[in-house]
């Protein structure tokens, strides 16, 4: 086995992956949110690229594609043109964890994540045993992103790094997933990526926010 | 023809969405809906038949896939959306007459309704975890619609509320989905067969035990997310009380059991392989929600969220009977489902007949509706005392069952699970007796005749069925639940 294996390279792309979650999680400005989503997508899209080429399967290229146009590309446009832009959102001040706690607690995730899925736990066999816990701790990461933020878009923004913690997941455990699932599975986060815009834009007309703390008329 | 049975049963329910498309007017999409409802449940009753006489149906490698089991939930939630259907009319027109609804909320209101149900079906047909899991959350963005209808800016946080917290919760599921193709990489099967359920169960035996652990936990908390087992439960009151009342009634009596479908096909791959793992955890899930859900409906103000604290408590219920296992435990449990699903169908249709009369969801503000409505009166009161379980109504004979599962093996917990029952039943019954009884109060405004009949219809049928459960138990129903439990264990 060379150093340049493809499982060392997925477990690069998986590091990278992991490292913009942090990122996300360390900024503030709504601006940046997407543009870390931006990126995370089209390095999973990378990611799935070359699970596709080690195994030669055809199914895994088209994922890889979709994963590209649709996470890549057309969320975070979507995102913010009809979101960040028209509601003119700026710094996100809705945190409820200050940033270095939140960090702090993400790196305790992260190493819960690696002692609980640990690579030596792991049956043989697999592409790269490192992804399945790195995507552990991108789906608690993601987790945790919604938990602190208070604002609807950025909860929005973090279930989409869930999502995408459960993809990396996916391509490393079971590669050969059946394609209608993904496909479907795909249809369902736009068609909820949709549903979440309009809903947010709705609320942000009633409310004249979408700070998800003020959200407390039904506290009962 | 079994084939078109399953078709009919899954597309019937796109008759409403048709007509709101083709621009009808509440009348028309209220009607289509309920010939859509009731003819999905009239093929649900010739499917289940079917696959009594003949066994077990399968079609394109397990993608279709109708068991006793699916057959018995498919009946259950079919005959929730006729009703459902049929309270829609009164709804939509009543609303309609009021301007309380633009055209543009009536349509949504169909569109969404009937790809609600018709997703709900379908994921119960499927034998497919993976596309079961893609259509339960498929249904969830439907009837997130549904939630946010109405427009006030409660309605809207509450449908935020319950598209985040699901999507979350069934991306769990989504996880323990995949920890369950991995466990069955030993298997030799085709990678399309890795997810079909049958294959699986075949095979339960040789699935990796770990990770098979992890699949059921993660997928008890995820789909758990969508029955409402505490503490997963947050998002359900809210939803419940702020979407359209027969909305609330789908939501309550259809989709909480679709998830629970879910969770005991996973329990029963678990039952298979690792012997009585999962009843442990359905236990703790189930104790938890009971105990939230009667808490939570001491001295409720709103009528609409004491019904959701009470589809808590009986998913708890549920959940427990499930983990206290056994032939009488999943007896119990099935019975119990179909029960509080007509029962808590019709109550929530009654609390939305109750709405368009007073316009309010505040307990204190309505007083004697027996008085000017003698029919909804008559079944919020008799409709709550089925709904605690008391004799002559189907709940009773289901949450017995249960209790006698309980006594062989588990009595402490039996006994925590009556003293709960007990609290429930003086929450619930002093709030609704105080609606339907007491003084009368309130102002008042009658709908014309002809809907108040329709309004009232579902309702009394609702309860006749619910008193023929709990007299005499169908020999139809007695050997679809049986034959169920024989599919999985």
């Amino acid at each position: 086995m060379t150093i340049f294996s493809e499982a060392v390279l997925l477990d690069l792309l998986s590091v990278a992956i992991l490292l913009l979650t942090f990122a996300c999680l360390g900024s503030k400005l709504f601006d940046r949110y997407v543009a870390y989503y931006a990126l995370q997508s089209i390095v999973l899209s990378a990611a799935i690229a070359l699970v596709a080429y080690y195994l030669g399967a055809w199914d895994l290229w088209a994922l890889a594609v979709i994963t590209f146009l649709v996470k890549g590309v057309g969320i975070p446009v979507a995102i913010r043109r009809y979101l960040i832009i028209r509601l003119e959102l700026k710094r996100d001040v809705a945190i409820s964890t200050g940033i270095s706690t939140s960090l702090i607690i993400g790196a305790l995730l992260t190493a819960f994540a690696y002692f609980a899925v640990s690579p030596s736990s792991l049956p043989d066999g697999l592409i790269a045993t490192s992804s399945v816990s790195l995507s552990t701790a991108i789906i608690l990461l993601g987790g945790l992103c919604m938990v602190v933020r208070r604002n609807t878009v950025a909860q929005l923004i973090g279930w989409l790094i869930l999502e995408n913690g459960v993809f990396l997941g996916a391509i490393a455990l079971v590669a050969t997933f059946p394609f209608i699932v993904e496909a479907g599975i795909f249809l369902d986060l736009v068609a909820g990526v949709l549903i979440m815009l309009t809903f947010v834009s709705g609320l942000a007309h009633r409310l004249a926010t979408t700070n998800a703390s003020e959200l407390r008329e039904l506290r009962e | 023809m079994t084939l078109m049975l399953v078709i009919l049963v899954c597309c019937l329910p796109l008759a409403g969405v048709i007509a709101a498309s083709a621009g009808m007017r509440a009348k028309g999409i209220g009607v289509a809906s309920a010939a859509g409802g009731t003819g999905a449940f009239a093929a649900a009753c010739a499917l289940a038949v079917r696959v009594l006489a003949d066994g077990s149906y399968a079609a394109g490698g397990g993608t279709v896939y109708i068991d006793p089991l699916s057959a018995f939930f498919v009946v259950t939630v079919s005959a929730v959306v006729a009703l459902a259907g049929i309270g829609s009319i009164s709804y939509l027109c009543v609303e309609e007459e009021r301007h309380a609804l633009s055209r543009l909320q009536l349509r949504l209101y169909g569109i969404s309704f009937g790809f609600f149900a018709s997703l709900m079906l379908a994921s119960l047909e499927t034998g497919n975890l993976g596309l079961l899991w893609v259509l339960i959350e498929a249904s969830t963005l439907a009837s997130a619609v549904l939630v946010a209808l109405e427009g006030r800016a409660t309605s809207l946080e509450a449908a935020w509320k319950y598209i985040i917290i699901s999507s979350f919760g069934v991306t769990i599921a989504l996880v323990g989905t995949l920890f369950l193709y991995y466990s069955a990489n030993e298997l030799r099967l085709s990678p399309d067969q890795r997810l079909i359920w049958p294959a699986l169960f075949g095979n339960a035996g040789a699935l990796e035990a770990a990770s098979l652990k992890l699949a059921f936990l993660l997928a008890v908390v995820g789909y758990g997310t969508k029955v409402g087992l505490a503490p997963m439960h947050t998002w359900l009151p809210d939803a419940h009380a702020e979407a359209p009342s027969p909305a609330s009634a789908m939501l309550s009596a259809a989709l909480l059991n679709t998830g629970m479908y879910a969770i005991i096909r996973f329990k029963a791959l678990t039952n298979a392989q690792l012997g009585s793992y999962g009843n442990g955890i359905l236990l703790v899930f189930g104790f938890a929600s009971i105990a939230i859900g009667a808490l939570f409906m001491v001295r409720r103000r709103n009528f609409k969220r004491l019904f959701a604290y009470s589809s808590v408590e009986h998913m708890g219920i549920i959940a427990v009977a499930l983990g206290f296992g056994g032939v009488l435990g999943i007896y119990g449990a099935l019975l119990h489902t179909i029960n509080h699903a007509i029962g808590k169908c019709m109550l929530f249709l009654t609390s939305g007949e109750v709405m368009l009369r007073y316009r309010t969801t505040i307990v204190n503000d309505i007083g004697g509706v027996m008085g000017p409505a003698p029919v909804v009166g008559t079944a919020l009161l008799l409709g709550s005392i089925a709904i605690l379980g008391s004799p002559p109504f189907g709940l009773f004979l289901s949450e017995f069952t249960i209790v006698r599962a309980g006594f062989t093996g588990h009595a402490g917990l039996t006994f925590l699970l009556l003293a709960l029952l007990v609290v429930a039943f003086v929450a619930f019954a002093y709030t609704t007796a105080s609606m339907a009884l007491g003084k009368e109060h309130g102002e008042l405004l009658l709908p014309s005749a002809p809907l108040r009949f329709i309004g009232g219809l579902p309702l009394v049928v609702g309860l006749l069925a619910l008193l023929l459960l709990g007299l005499w138990i169908p020999s139809g129903v007695n050997t679809l639940i049986l034959r169920s439990i024989g599919a999985i264990t």
